[in-house]
Protein backbone atom coordinates (compact mmCIF):
# COMPACT_ATOMS: atom_id res chain seq x y z
CA UNK A 1 0.00 0.00 0.00
CA UNK A 2 1.23 3.02 -0.96
CA UNK A 3 1.33 6.11 1.43
CA UNK A 4 2.46 8.80 -0.43
CA UNK A 5 1.12 9.75 -4.01
CA UNK A 6 4.07 10.06 -6.85
CA UNK A 7 3.10 13.77 -6.73
CA UNK A 8 5.95 16.36 -7.14
CA UNK A 9 5.12 18.85 -4.09
CA UNK A 10 4.57 22.10 -4.84
CA UNK A 11 3.52 25.29 -2.31
CA UNK A 12 0.09 24.55 -3.67
CA UNK A 13 0.33 21.24 -1.26
CA UNK A 14 1.22 23.01 1.55
CA UNK A 15 -2.24 24.32 2.09
CA UNK A 16 -2.02 24.02 6.17
CA UNK A 17 -3.74 27.55 6.43
CA UNK A 18 -6.40 26.84 3.62
CA UNK A 19 -7.39 23.59 5.75
CA UNK A 20 -7.45 25.31 9.11
CA UNK A 21 -9.61 28.43 7.53
CA UNK A 22 -12.35 25.83 6.24
CA UNK A 23 -12.55 23.72 9.10
CA UNK A 24 -13.26 27.09 11.24
CA UNK A 25 -16.12 27.81 8.97
CA UNK A 26 -17.89 24.38 8.97
CA UNK A 27 -20.52 23.86 12.41
CA UNK A 28 -19.49 20.62 13.53
CA UNK A 29 -22.32 17.33 13.04
CA UNK A 30 -23.37 18.73 9.65
CA UNK A 31 -22.57 17.17 5.93
CA UNK A 32 -19.63 18.16 3.85
CA UNK A 33 -19.40 17.40 -0.15
CA UNK A 34 -15.72 18.20 -0.79
CA UNK A 35 -15.07 18.51 -4.48
CA UNK A 36 -11.77 17.75 -5.75
CA UNK A 37 -10.62 15.79 -2.43
CA UNK A 38 -7.56 14.37 -3.21
CA UNK A 39 -6.56 11.58 -1.14
CA UNK A 40 -9.13 12.78 1.42
CA UNK A 41 -6.87 14.86 4.10
CA UNK A 42 -9.27 17.58 4.72
CA UNK A 43 -12.41 14.94 4.91
CA UNK A 44 -10.19 13.12 7.23
CA UNK A 45 -9.64 15.80 9.56
CA UNK A 46 -13.70 16.94 9.28
CA UNK A 47 -14.35 13.20 10.25
CA UNK A 48 -11.36 13.52 13.31
CA UNK A 49 -12.43 16.91 14.67
CA UNK A 50 -15.59 18.38 13.60
CA UNK A 51 -17.69 14.83 13.80
CA UNK A 52 -18.64 15.52 9.88
CA UNK A 53 -20.06 13.31 7.77
CA UNK A 54 -18.37 13.44 4.58
CA UNK A 55 -18.39 12.68 0.84
CA UNK A 56 -15.40 13.53 -1.34
CA UNK A 57 -15.60 13.76 -5.38
CA UNK A 58 -12.31 13.00 -6.90
CA UNK A 59 -11.26 11.68 -10.43
CA UNK A 60 -7.42 10.49 -10.29
CA UNK A 61 -7.90 6.75 -9.28
CA UNK A 62 -4.69 6.63 -7.20
CA UNK A 63 -6.26 9.35 -4.82
CA UNK A 64 -10.10 7.69 -4.90
CA UNK A 65 -8.38 4.46 -3.66
CA UNK A 66 -6.67 5.92 -0.93
CA UNK A 67 -9.83 8.11 0.11
CA UNK A 68 -11.67 4.88 0.49
CA UNK A 69 -8.42 2.85 2.48
CA UNK A 70 -9.01 5.68 4.94
CA UNK A 71 -12.73 5.38 5.04
CA UNK A 72 -13.66 8.29 3.68
CA UNK A 73 -17.02 8.01 1.51
CA UNK A 74 -15.88 9.28 -2.44
CA UNK A 75 -16.82 9.48 -5.95
CA UNK A 76 -15.28 9.34 -9.06
CA UNK A 77 -17.05 11.95 -10.96
CA UNK A 78 -15.65 14.30 -13.37
CA UNK A 79 -16.10 18.10 -11.96
CA UNK A 80 -16.72 19.54 -15.10
CA UNK A 81 -19.87 17.44 -16.20
CA UNK A 82 -21.43 19.43 -13.12
CA UNK A 83 -23.10 17.77 -9.88
CA UNK A 84 -26.34 15.66 -11.49
CA UNK A 85 -27.73 13.40 -9.19
CA UNK A 86 -26.72 15.20 -6.35
CA UNK A 87 -30.17 16.44 -4.76
CA UNK A 88 -30.92 19.97 -4.46
CA UNK A 89 -29.86 21.82 -0.61
CA UNK A 90 -28.51 17.76 0.39
CA UNK A 91 -25.26 19.48 2.04
CA UNK A 92 -24.59 21.99 4.79
CA UNK A 93 -21.31 22.65 2.80
CA UNK A 94 -20.35 22.31 -0.51
CA UNK A 95 -16.00 22.97 -0.57
CA UNK A 96 -13.84 23.36 -3.99
CA UNK A 97 -10.49 23.74 -2.43
CA UNK A 98 -7.60 24.91 -4.97
CA UNK A 99 -9.67 23.33 -7.81
CA UNK A 100 -11.64 26.14 -9.58
CA UNK A 101 -8.99 28.04 -11.45
CA UNK A 102 -8.47 24.42 -12.92
CA UNK A 103 -11.94 23.98 -14.15
CA UNK A 104 -12.96 23.66 -18.21
CA UNK A 105 -16.60 25.50 -16.91
CA UNK A 106 -16.36 27.08 -13.75
CA UNK A 107 -19.68 29.06 -13.79
CA UNK A 108 -21.49 25.62 -14.21
CA UNK A 109 -19.89 23.83 -11.36
CA UNK A 110 -20.39 26.75 -8.55
CA UNK A 111 -23.86 27.36 -9.51
CA UNK A 112 -24.24 23.84 -9.23
CA UNK A 113 -22.53 23.76 -6.04
CA UNK A 114 -25.12 26.81 -4.95
CA UNK A 115 -27.78 24.35 -6.00
CA UNK A 116 -26.64 21.22 -3.47
CA UNK A 117 -24.94 22.74 -0.66
CA UNK A 118 -26.55 25.84 1.99
CA UNK A 119 -23.41 27.35 1.80
CA UNK A 120 -20.13 26.83 -0.47
CA UNK A 121 -16.66 27.18 0.84
CA UNK A 122 -14.04 27.91 -2.18
CA UNK A 123 -10.44 28.38 -1.63
CA UNK A 124 -8.77 29.83 -4.91
CA UNK A 125 -4.56 31.03 -5.64
CA UNK A 126 -4.88 34.73 -6.27
CA UNK A 127 -2.82 35.88 -9.76
CA UNK A 128 -3.58 39.03 -9.01
CA UNK A 129 -0.82 39.29 -6.55
CA UNK A 130 1.55 41.94 -7.17
CA UNK A 131 4.72 39.77 -7.87
CA UNK A 132 2.83 38.01 -10.43
CA UNK A 133 1.44 41.47 -12.04
CA UNK A 134 5.00 42.93 -12.00
CA UNK A 135 5.98 39.95 -14.02
CA UNK A 136 3.70 40.61 -16.72
CA UNK A 137 4.35 44.14 -17.26
CA UNK A 138 7.88 43.37 -17.01
CA UNK A 139 8.75 40.49 -18.97
CA UNK A 140 5.55 41.01 -21.44
CA UNK A 141 5.25 36.53 -20.24
CA UNK A 142 2.68 35.09 -18.60
CA UNK A 143 4.57 34.02 -14.96
CA UNK A 144 5.34 30.79 -13.04
CA UNK A 145 3.30 30.73 -10.13
CA UNK A 146 4.00 28.99 -7.03
CA UNK A 147 1.04 27.09 -6.63
CA UNK A 148 2.07 24.90 -9.72
CA UNK A 149 5.41 26.49 -11.29
CA UNK A 150 4.66 25.00 -15.02
CA UNK A 151 4.79 27.43 -17.87
CA UNK A 152 1.45 28.71 -19.47
CA UNK A 153 0.75 25.20 -21.80
CA UNK A 154 1.28 22.70 -19.35
CA UNK A 155 -0.08 24.35 -15.97
CA UNK A 156 -3.35 23.17 -15.10
CA UNK A 157 -4.43 26.65 -13.65
CA UNK A 158 -6.27 27.45 -16.74
CA UNK A 159 -7.82 30.15 -15.18
CA UNK A 160 -5.60 33.00 -13.71
CA UNK A 161 -7.78 34.69 -11.66
CA UNK A 162 -7.95 37.33 -8.86
CA UNK A 163 -9.99 38.10 -5.84
CA UNK A 164 -11.35 40.61 -7.68
CA UNK A 165 -11.91 38.73 -10.04
CA UNK A 166 -13.86 35.93 -7.92
CA UNK A 167 -16.10 38.88 -5.93
CA UNK A 168 -17.75 39.76 -9.32
CA UNK A 169 -18.18 36.48 -10.69
CA UNK A 170 -20.32 35.72 -6.92
CA UNK A 171 -22.37 38.99 -8.04
CA UNK A 172 -23.33 37.51 -11.71
CA UNK A 173 -24.16 34.30 -10.70
CA UNK A 174 -26.61 35.67 -7.99
CA UNK A 175 -24.77 34.77 -5.11
CA UNK A 176 -23.33 36.26 -2.20
CA UNK A 177 -20.10 36.10 -0.21
CA UNK A 178 -21.05 35.58 3.38
CA UNK A 179 -17.33 35.41 4.49
CA UNK A 180 -13.74 36.17 3.03
CA UNK A 181 -10.34 34.99 4.16
CA UNK A 182 -6.93 36.07 3.19
CA UNK A 183 -3.72 33.93 2.91
CA UNK A 184 -0.49 35.72 3.12
CA UNK A 185 2.55 33.75 3.82
CA UNK A 186 0.80 30.98 5.57
CA UNK A 187 -1.02 33.36 7.38
CA UNK A 188 -4.91 33.15 7.69
CA UNK A 189 -6.12 37.15 8.39
CA UNK A 190 -9.87 37.57 7.86
CA UNK A 191 -8.59 40.87 6.74
CA UNK A 192 -6.08 42.53 4.84
CA UNK A 193 -5.36 45.52 3.38
CA UNK A 194 -5.20 45.52 -0.65
CA UNK A 195 -5.88 41.75 -0.16
CA UNK A 196 -6.17 42.03 -4.27
CA UNK A 197 -2.43 42.62 -4.34
CA UNK A 198 -1.01 41.22 -1.44
CA UNK A 199 -2.98 37.38 -0.71
CA UNK A 200 -1.60 34.19 -2.22
CA UNK A 201 -5.02 33.05 -1.54
CA UNK A 202 -8.35 33.93 -1.42
CA UNK A 203 -11.26 31.86 0.34
CA UNK A 204 -14.50 32.59 0.41
CA UNK A 205 -17.95 31.37 1.80
CA UNK A 206 -20.59 31.75 -0.48
CA UNK A 207 -25.13 30.93 -0.74
CA UNK A 208 -27.28 31.66 -2.97
CA UNK A 209 -28.64 34.98 -2.33
CA UNK A 210 -32.22 33.91 -1.67
CA UNK A 211 -31.03 31.91 1.23
CA UNK A 212 -31.74 33.53 4.26
CA UNK A 213 -28.81 33.94 6.69
CA UNK B 1 -6.71 -18.81 0.87
CA UNK B 2 -4.53 -21.45 2.77
CA UNK B 3 -2.96 -24.17 0.39
CA UNK B 4 -2.22 -26.61 2.37
CA UNK B 5 -5.25 -27.01 3.45
CA UNK B 6 -8.33 -28.14 0.55
CA UNK B 7 -11.49 -27.11 0.43
CA UNK B 8 -14.56 -28.76 0.08
CA UNK B 9 -18.64 -27.38 -0.88
CA UNK B 10 -21.31 -28.50 1.68
CA UNK B 11 -24.61 -28.42 0.75
CA UNK B 12 -27.64 -28.59 3.27
CA UNK B 13 -30.98 -29.12 2.17
CA UNK B 14 -34.07 -27.08 2.69
CA UNK B 15 -37.81 -27.43 2.48
CA UNK B 16 -38.45 -25.33 -0.85
CA UNK B 17 -38.68 -22.14 -2.37
CA UNK B 18 -41.71 -20.15 -3.54
CA UNK B 19 -40.24 -18.83 -6.76
CA UNK B 20 -41.77 -15.45 -7.71
CA UNK B 21 -43.46 -17.31 -10.76
CA UNK B 22 -45.55 -19.17 -8.16
CA UNK B 23 -43.99 -22.46 -8.58
CA UNK B 24 -43.00 -23.86 -5.52
CA UNK B 25 -39.85 -25.45 -6.00
CA UNK B 26 -38.99 -28.64 -3.70
CA UNK B 27 -36.85 -30.11 -2.19
CA UNK B 28 -34.23 -27.90 -2.56
CA UNK B 29 -30.34 -28.34 -2.06
CA UNK B 30 -28.16 -25.25 -1.60
CA UNK B 31 -24.24 -26.13 -1.93
CA UNK B 32 -22.09 -23.03 -0.34
CA UNK B 33 -18.43 -23.27 1.04
CA UNK B 34 -17.47 -21.02 3.87
CA UNK B 35 -14.16 -19.13 4.72
CA UNK B 36 -12.65 -18.27 8.18
CA UNK B 37 -14.65 -18.21 11.57
CA UNK B 38 -17.71 -16.73 12.50
CA UNK B 39 -17.63 -14.87 15.56
CA UNK B 40 -19.91 -14.73 18.76
CA UNK B 41 -21.73 -12.27 18.03
CA UNK B 42 -22.38 -13.28 14.27
CA UNK B 43 -21.39 -10.00 12.98
CA UNK B 44 -18.68 -11.03 10.65
CA UNK B 45 -20.14 -12.41 8.09
CA UNK B 46 -19.84 -11.84 4.40
CA UNK B 47 -21.35 -13.23 1.44
CA UNK B 48 -19.96 -13.42 -1.59
CA UNK B 49 -21.95 -13.71 -4.94
CA UNK B 50 -20.66 -15.31 -7.77
CA UNK B 51 -21.57 -14.39 -11.57
CA UNK B 52 -22.99 -16.10 -14.38
CA UNK B 53 -20.86 -19.07 -14.69
CA UNK B 54 -19.79 -19.57 -11.51
CA UNK B 55 -19.87 -21.47 -8.24
CA UNK B 56 -19.84 -22.18 -4.05
CA UNK B 57 -15.95 -22.57 -4.71
CA UNK B 58 -14.81 -19.38 -4.52
CA UNK B 59 -11.54 -19.57 -3.00
CA UNK B 60 -8.51 -22.48 -1.85
CA UNK B 61 -8.15 -25.60 -3.60
CA UNK B 62 -10.71 -28.35 -4.06
CA UNK B 63 -9.92 -31.69 -3.44
CA UNK B 64 -9.28 -31.50 -7.70
CA UNK B 65 -6.38 -29.13 -6.88
CA UNK B 66 -9.12 -26.35 -8.70
CA UNK B 67 -8.57 -22.73 -7.33
CA UNK B 68 -11.42 -20.39 -6.69
CA UNK B 69 -12.75 -18.23 -8.59
CA UNK B 70 -11.74 -15.11 -6.59
CA UNK B 71 -8.82 -16.66 -4.63
CA UNK B 72 -6.93 -13.36 -5.23
CA UNK B 73 -9.65 -11.41 -3.55
CA UNK B 74 -11.13 -14.08 -0.43
CA UNK B 75 -8.01 -14.87 2.05
CA UNK B 76 -6.00 -14.31 4.92
CA UNK B 77 -4.91 -10.60 4.36
CA UNK B 78 -6.19 -10.07 1.20
CA UNK B 79 -9.11 -7.85 -0.05
CA UNK B 80 -11.44 -10.05 1.96
CA UNK B 81 -9.50 -10.86 4.82
CA UNK B 82 -10.61 -14.23 6.07
CA UNK B 83 -9.04 -13.82 9.41
CA UNK B 84 -11.52 -10.81 9.77
CA UNK B 85 -14.60 -12.28 8.28
CA UNK B 86 -16.32 -15.24 7.89
CA UNK B 87 -17.32 -15.95 4.04
CA UNK B 88 -20.03 -17.43 2.21
CA UNK B 89 -20.46 -18.30 -1.86
CA UNK B 90 -23.44 -20.41 -2.36
CA UNK B 91 -24.40 -21.86 -5.99
CA UNK B 92 -26.55 -19.72 -7.44
CA UNK B 93 -29.98 -21.22 -7.85
CA UNK B 94 -30.55 -22.74 -11.25
CA UNK B 95 -26.67 -23.63 -11.69
CA UNK B 96 -25.30 -26.64 -11.85
CA UNK B 97 -22.66 -26.96 -9.11
CA UNK B 98 -24.69 -28.62 -6.43
CA UNK B 99 -27.51 -26.44 -5.96
CA UNK B 100 -30.84 -27.37 -7.37
CA UNK B 101 -31.18 -26.77 -11.21
CA UNK B 102 -31.90 -28.12 -14.35
CA UNK B 103 -29.77 -31.36 -13.99
CA UNK B 104 -31.13 -32.08 -10.71
CA UNK B 105 -33.68 -34.89 -10.57
CA UNK B 106 -37.31 -33.94 -10.77
CA UNK B 107 -39.14 -35.82 -7.63
CA UNK B 108 -41.90 -35.81 -9.81
CA UNK B 109 -40.82 -37.75 -12.94
CA UNK B 110 -37.59 -39.19 -11.15
CA UNK B 111 -35.60 -37.69 -14.10
CA UNK B 112 -33.43 -34.33 -14.04
CA UNK B 113 -35.58 -31.43 -15.03
CA UNK B 114 -33.47 -30.88 -18.01
CA UNK B 115 -35.47 -27.75 -20.22
CA UNK B 116 -38.25 -28.33 -17.57
CA UNK B 117 -36.88 -26.57 -15.18
CA UNK B 118 -39.50 -23.80 -13.86
CA UNK B 119 -37.67 -20.39 -14.93
CA UNK B 120 -36.00 -18.68 -11.69
CA UNK B 121 -35.49 -14.56 -11.42
CA UNK B 122 -32.46 -13.23 -9.57
CA UNK B 123 -34.56 -12.46 -6.73
CA UNK B 124 -35.47 -15.92 -6.34
CA UNK B 125 -31.54 -16.88 -6.13
CA UNK B 126 -31.76 -14.36 -3.28
CA UNK B 127 -34.51 -15.60 -1.39
CA UNK B 128 -32.16 -18.99 -1.77
CA UNK B 129 -29.49 -16.98 -0.17
CA UNK B 130 -31.30 -15.28 2.43
CA UNK B 131 -32.91 -19.28 3.73
CA UNK B 132 -28.91 -20.09 3.74
CA UNK B 133 -27.84 -17.39 5.95
CA UNK B 134 -30.03 -17.92 8.25
CA UNK B 135 -29.62 -21.91 8.71
CA UNK B 136 -26.18 -20.58 9.64
CA UNK B 137 -27.97 -18.59 12.23
CA UNK B 138 -26.70 -15.48 10.64
CA UNK B 139 -29.03 -12.62 11.30
CA UNK B 140 -27.46 -9.92 9.81
CA UNK B 141 -24.43 -10.00 7.34
CA UNK B 142 -21.60 -7.57 7.44
CA UNK B 143 -21.61 -7.15 3.72
CA UNK B 144 -22.74 -8.55 0.54
CA UNK B 145 -20.18 -8.33 -2.38
CA UNK B 146 -20.66 -9.56 -6.10
CA UNK B 147 -19.41 -8.87 -9.69
CA UNK B 148 -21.99 -9.08 -12.96
CA UNK B 149 -24.95 -11.21 -11.88
CA UNK B 150 -23.40 -11.52 -8.76
CA UNK B 151 -24.00 -7.66 -8.52
CA UNK B 152 -27.37 -7.67 -9.77
CA UNK B 153 -28.03 -10.01 -6.35
CA UNK B 154 -26.06 -7.67 -4.32
CA UNK B 155 -28.55 -5.12 -5.53
CA UNK B 156 -31.49 -7.38 -5.40
CA UNK B 157 -30.49 -8.15 -1.36
CA UNK B 158 -30.26 -4.33 -0.53
CA UNK B 159 -33.28 -3.82 -1.69
CA UNK B 160 -35.49 -6.28 -0.81
CA UNK B 161 -33.83 -7.46 2.72
CA UNK B 162 -32.04 -3.84 4.14
CA UNK B 163 -32.30 -5.19 7.49
CA UNK B 164 -30.19 -8.05 6.70
CA UNK B 165 -27.16 -6.51 5.79
CA UNK B 166 -24.88 -3.64 6.77
CA UNK B 167 -23.36 -2.96 3.17
CA UNK B 168 -23.03 -3.84 -0.38
CA UNK B 169 -20.30 -3.85 -2.55
CA UNK B 170 -21.64 -4.13 -6.57
CA UNK B 171 -19.33 -4.52 -8.62
CA UNK B 172 -19.53 -3.88 -12.98
CA UNK B 173 -23.67 -4.34 -12.73
CA UNK B 174 -26.94 -2.68 -13.98
CA UNK B 175 -30.23 -2.56 -12.43
CA UNK B 176 -31.50 -3.67 -15.86
CA UNK B 177 -29.47 -5.31 -18.39
CA UNK B 178 -29.11 -3.61 -22.03
CA UNK B 179 -30.83 -4.63 -25.00
CA UNK B 180 -27.55 -5.02 -26.27
CA UNK B 181 -26.44 -7.52 -23.23
CA UNK B 182 -30.19 -8.84 -23.94
CA UNK B 183 -29.04 -9.63 -27.64
CA UNK B 184 -25.81 -11.06 -27.13
CA UNK B 185 -27.97 -13.75 -24.63
CA UNK B 186 -30.23 -14.38 -26.66
CA UNK B 187 -27.48 -15.05 -29.75
CA UNK B 188 -26.10 -17.20 -27.16
CA UNK B 189 -28.92 -19.20 -26.32
CA UNK B 190 -29.89 -19.75 -30.12
CA UNK B 191 -26.49 -21.59 -30.24
CA UNK B 192 -27.61 -24.15 -28.10
CA UNK B 193 -31.30 -24.34 -29.11
CA UNK B 194 -29.82 -25.00 -33.08
CA UNK B 195 -27.54 -27.66 -31.26
CA UNK B 196 -29.21 -30.91 -33.01
CA UNK B 197 -27.34 -32.91 -30.47
CA UNK B 198 -29.56 -30.65 -28.07
CA UNK B 199 -33.10 -31.62 -26.49
CA UNK B 200 -35.35 -29.05 -28.51
CA UNK B 201 -38.30 -30.50 -26.16
CA UNK B 202 -38.46 -31.80 -22.88
CA UNK B 203 -40.19 -34.94 -24.12
CA UNK B 204 -36.49 -35.67 -25.48
CA UNK B 205 -35.19 -36.50 -22.05
CA UNK B 206 -37.46 -39.54 -21.84
CA UNK B 207 -35.85 -40.94 -25.05
CA UNK B 208 -32.26 -40.79 -23.52
CA UNK B 209 -30.34 -38.79 -25.94
CA UNK B 210 -28.65 -36.61 -23.84
CA UNK B 211 -26.02 -35.59 -25.21
CA UNK B 212 -25.27 -31.79 -25.91
CA UNK B 213 -23.21 -30.56 -28.67
CA UNK B 214 -21.26 -27.58 -29.47
CA UNK B 215 -23.97 -25.25 -28.77
CA UNK B 216 -22.70 -24.06 -25.19
CA UNK B 217 -19.08 -24.01 -25.82
CA UNK B 218 -20.70 -21.31 -28.91
CA UNK B 219 -22.75 -19.49 -26.40
CA UNK B 220 -19.29 -19.30 -24.33
CA UNK B 221 -17.47 -18.09 -26.75
CA UNK B 222 -20.02 -15.41 -27.80
CA UNK B 223 -20.24 -14.45 -23.61
CA UNK B 224 -16.63 -14.31 -23.55
CA UNK B 225 -15.85 -11.59 -26.53
CA UNK B 226 -18.18 -9.28 -24.45
CA UNK B 227 -16.25 -10.24 -21.17
CA UNK B 228 -13.06 -8.83 -22.85
CA UNK B 229 -12.18 -5.49 -24.28
CA UNK B 230 -10.94 -4.70 -27.50
CA UNK B 231 -7.50 -3.60 -25.82
CA UNK B 232 -7.05 -6.79 -23.86
CA UNK B 233 -7.67 -8.92 -27.18
CA UNK B 234 -5.24 -6.72 -28.56
CA UNK B 235 -2.63 -7.13 -26.00
CA UNK B 236 -3.17 -10.90 -25.25
CA UNK B 237 -3.21 -12.00 -28.44
CA UNK B 238 -3.15 -9.47 -31.29
CA UNK B 239 -3.11 -11.10 -34.97
CA UNK B 240 -0.69 -13.64 -33.63
CA UNK B 241 -1.17 -17.20 -34.85
CA UNK B 242 0.52 -19.65 -32.40
CA UNK B 243 -1.52 -22.29 -30.70
CA UNK B 244 -0.64 -21.74 -27.33
CA UNK B 245 -3.01 -20.97 -24.51
CA UNK B 246 -2.55 -18.59 -21.59
CA UNK B 247 -0.65 -21.06 -19.16
CA UNK B 248 1.61 -21.19 -22.22
CA UNK B 249 0.62 -24.90 -23.26
CA UNK B 250 -0.04 -26.42 -26.60
CA UNK B 251 -3.14 -27.64 -28.13
CA UNK B 252 -3.73 -29.25 -31.44
CA UNK B 253 -5.52 -27.83 -34.62
CA UNK B 254 -7.62 -31.34 -34.42
CA UNK B 255 -9.14 -31.24 -30.88
CA UNK B 256 -12.74 -30.33 -31.42
CA UNK B 257 -13.59 -32.12 -34.72
CA UNK B 258 -10.61 -29.97 -36.62
CA UNK B 259 -12.00 -26.58 -35.97
CA UNK B 260 -9.47 -25.11 -33.01
CA UNK B 261 -8.91 -22.62 -34.43
CA UNK B 262 -5.83 -20.68 -36.27
CA UNK B 263 -5.15 -17.05 -34.74
CA UNK B 264 -4.47 -17.01 -30.92
CA UNK B 265 -8.10 -15.24 -30.24
CA UNK B 266 -9.72 -18.38 -32.28
CA UNK B 267 -8.02 -21.03 -30.00
CA UNK B 268 -8.41 -18.75 -26.81
CA UNK B 269 -11.94 -19.07 -27.64
CA UNK B 270 -12.17 -22.74 -28.89
CA UNK B 271 -10.08 -23.33 -25.70
CA UNK B 272 -12.72 -21.72 -23.23
CA UNK B 273 -15.57 -23.26 -25.11
CA UNK B 274 -14.17 -26.72 -24.96
CA UNK B 275 -13.85 -26.54 -20.80
CA UNK B 276 -16.86 -24.91 -20.47
CA UNK B 277 -18.66 -27.31 -22.18
CA UNK B 278 -17.14 -30.23 -19.56
CA UNK B 279 -17.99 -28.10 -16.41
CA UNK B 280 -21.46 -26.07 -17.02
CA UNK B 281 -24.59 -27.39 -18.24
CA UNK B 282 -26.35 -25.47 -20.97
CA UNK B 283 -29.53 -25.73 -19.35
CA UNK B 284 -28.39 -23.85 -16.64
CA UNK B 285 -26.98 -21.58 -19.21
CA UNK B 286 -30.08 -20.75 -20.53
CA UNK B 287 -32.42 -20.82 -17.14
CA UNK B 288 -29.35 -18.17 -15.89
CA UNK B 289 -29.22 -16.21 -18.57
CA UNK B 290 -32.81 -15.48 -18.99
CA UNK B 291 -33.17 -14.59 -15.43
CA UNK B 292 -30.06 -12.05 -15.98
CA UNK B 293 -32.68 -10.87 -18.83
CA UNK B 294 -35.78 -10.27 -16.84
CA UNK B 295 -33.81 -8.30 -14.13
CA UNK B 296 -35.24 -5.31 -14.32
CA UNK B 297 -35.33 -2.79 -10.43
CA UNK B 298 -37.53 -0.41 -12.78
CA UNK B 299 -40.19 -2.77 -13.57
CA UNK B 300 -40.18 -4.27 -10.60
CA UNK B 301 -40.64 -0.96 -8.58
CA UNK B 302 -41.41 1.10 -10.85
CA UNK B 303 -38.40 3.78 -10.33
CA UNK B 304 -34.71 3.21 -8.95
CA UNK B 305 -35.78 5.73 -6.56
CA UNK B 306 -38.09 3.52 -5.17
CA UNK B 307 -36.33 0.40 -5.64
CA UNK B 308 -33.64 1.83 -3.39
CA UNK B 309 -36.38 2.88 -0.76
CA UNK B 310 -36.08 0.43 1.78
CA UNK B 311 -31.92 0.53 1.50
CA UNK B 312 -30.28 1.20 4.86
CA UNK B 313 -26.43 0.13 4.46
CA UNK B 314 -24.14 1.45 2.58
CA UNK B 315 -23.40 0.93 -0.64
CA UNK B 316 -20.50 1.13 -3.10
CA UNK B 317 -20.74 0.70 -6.93
CA UNK B 318 -17.82 -0.32 -8.86
CA UNK B 319 -17.77 0.22 -12.27
CA UNK B 320 -14.45 -0.14 -15.04
CA UNK B 321 -13.56 1.66 -17.88
CA UNK B 322 -13.24 -0.45 -20.68
CA UNK B 323 -16.79 -2.67 -19.46
CA UNK B 324 -18.86 -1.95 -22.62
CA UNK B 325 -20.94 -4.52 -21.73
CA UNK B 326 -21.98 -3.36 -17.87
CA UNK B 327 -20.84 0.22 -18.75
CA UNK B 328 -19.90 3.25 -16.53
CA UNK B 329 -23.26 4.81 -17.41
CA UNK B 330 -25.20 2.01 -15.86
CA UNK B 331 -23.17 2.28 -12.46
CA UNK B 332 -24.05 5.81 -12.50
CA UNK B 333 -27.78 5.17 -13.08
CA UNK B 334 -27.58 3.39 -9.82
CA UNK B 335 -25.30 6.01 -8.14
CA UNK B 336 -27.92 8.92 -8.69
CA UNK B 337 -31.00 7.06 -8.24
CA UNK B 338 -29.18 6.00 -4.46
CA UNK B 339 -27.89 10.09 -4.22
CA UNK B 340 -31.44 10.71 -4.48
CA UNK B 341 -32.83 8.79 -2.19
CA UNK B 342 -30.60 10.54 0.32
CA UNK B 343 -28.38 6.54 0.99
CA UNK B 344 -25.03 6.01 1.81
CA UNK B 345 -23.35 5.40 -1.50
CA UNK B 346 -19.71 5.30 -2.46
CA UNK B 347 -18.82 4.46 -6.46
CA UNK B 348 -15.24 3.75 -7.89
CA UNK B 349 -14.71 4.11 -11.34
CA UNK B 350 -11.48 1.89 -12.26
CA UNK B 351 -9.55 2.74 -15.15
CA UNK B 352 -8.96 -0.91 -15.58
CA UNK B 353 -8.13 -2.36 -19.42
CA UNK B 354 -9.54 -5.95 -18.78
CA UNK B 355 -13.01 -5.27 -19.92
CA UNK B 356 -16.04 -6.74 -18.29
CA UNK B 357 -14.14 -9.29 -16.79
CA UNK B 358 -11.69 -6.60 -14.81
CA UNK B 359 -12.53 -8.17 -11.55
CA UNK B 360 -11.87 -11.24 -11.76
CA UNK B 361 -8.42 -11.14 -13.55
CA UNK B 362 -5.10 -11.52 -11.18
CA UNK B 363 -4.12 -7.89 -13.23
CA UNK B 364 -6.45 -5.74 -11.73
CA UNK B 365 -6.33 -7.62 -8.15
CA UNK B 366 -4.34 -5.46 -6.09
CA UNK B 367 -6.94 -2.01 -7.13
CA UNK B 368 -9.48 -4.21 -6.18
CA UNK B 369 -8.15 -5.59 -3.11
CA UNK B 370 -7.46 -1.74 -1.84
CA UNK B 371 -11.12 -0.69 -2.75
CA UNK B 372 -12.99 -3.66 -1.06
CA UNK B 373 -10.70 -4.28 2.05
CA UNK B 374 -10.84 0.49 2.59
CA UNK B 375 -15.07 -0.15 2.00
CA UNK B 376 -15.16 -3.19 4.41
CA UNK B 377 -13.41 -1.52 7.21
CA UNK B 378 -15.31 1.28 7.16
CA UNK B 379 -18.91 -0.46 7.47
Amino acid sequence: MSDQTQEIRTPFHEFEAGFNIIIDLITPGTRVLDLGCGSGTLLARLRDEKDVEGCGVELDQEKVMRCTERGIRVMTLDLDYGLEGFPDLSYEYVVLSRTVQQLARPEHLVREMLRVGSKSIIAFPNFGQWKIRLEYLLTGRTPLVRTFPLPWYSSPDIHRITIQDFRHFVCDIGGKIEREFFIIKNEPKPRLFFPNLRADWGCVQISAQHSSL
Amino acid sequence: MDRTVTVSTQSIQLEGVRLQSGIYLSPLIVAYETYGELNERKDNAVLVLHALSGDAHAAGLDADGRIGWWDGMIGPGKGIDTTKYFVICSNCLGGCKGTTGPTSVNPDTGKPYGRTFPQITIRDMVNVQVMLIEKLGISKLHSVIGGSMGGMQALEWACGYGDKLKSAVVIAATARLSPQGIAFNWVSRNAIYCDPASPAKSDDLNSGFYKPGRGLAVARMIGHITYLSEETMQAKFGRKRKLRDMDGTTYSLGENQGIGGEFEIESYLQHKGSSFMARFDEDSYIIITKAIDYFDLVREYGDLASAFKEIKGKMMIVSFTSDWLYPTSMSLDIVRALQASKKHVSFVEMDLPYGHDSFLVPQGMPNMTRIVKGFLKGV
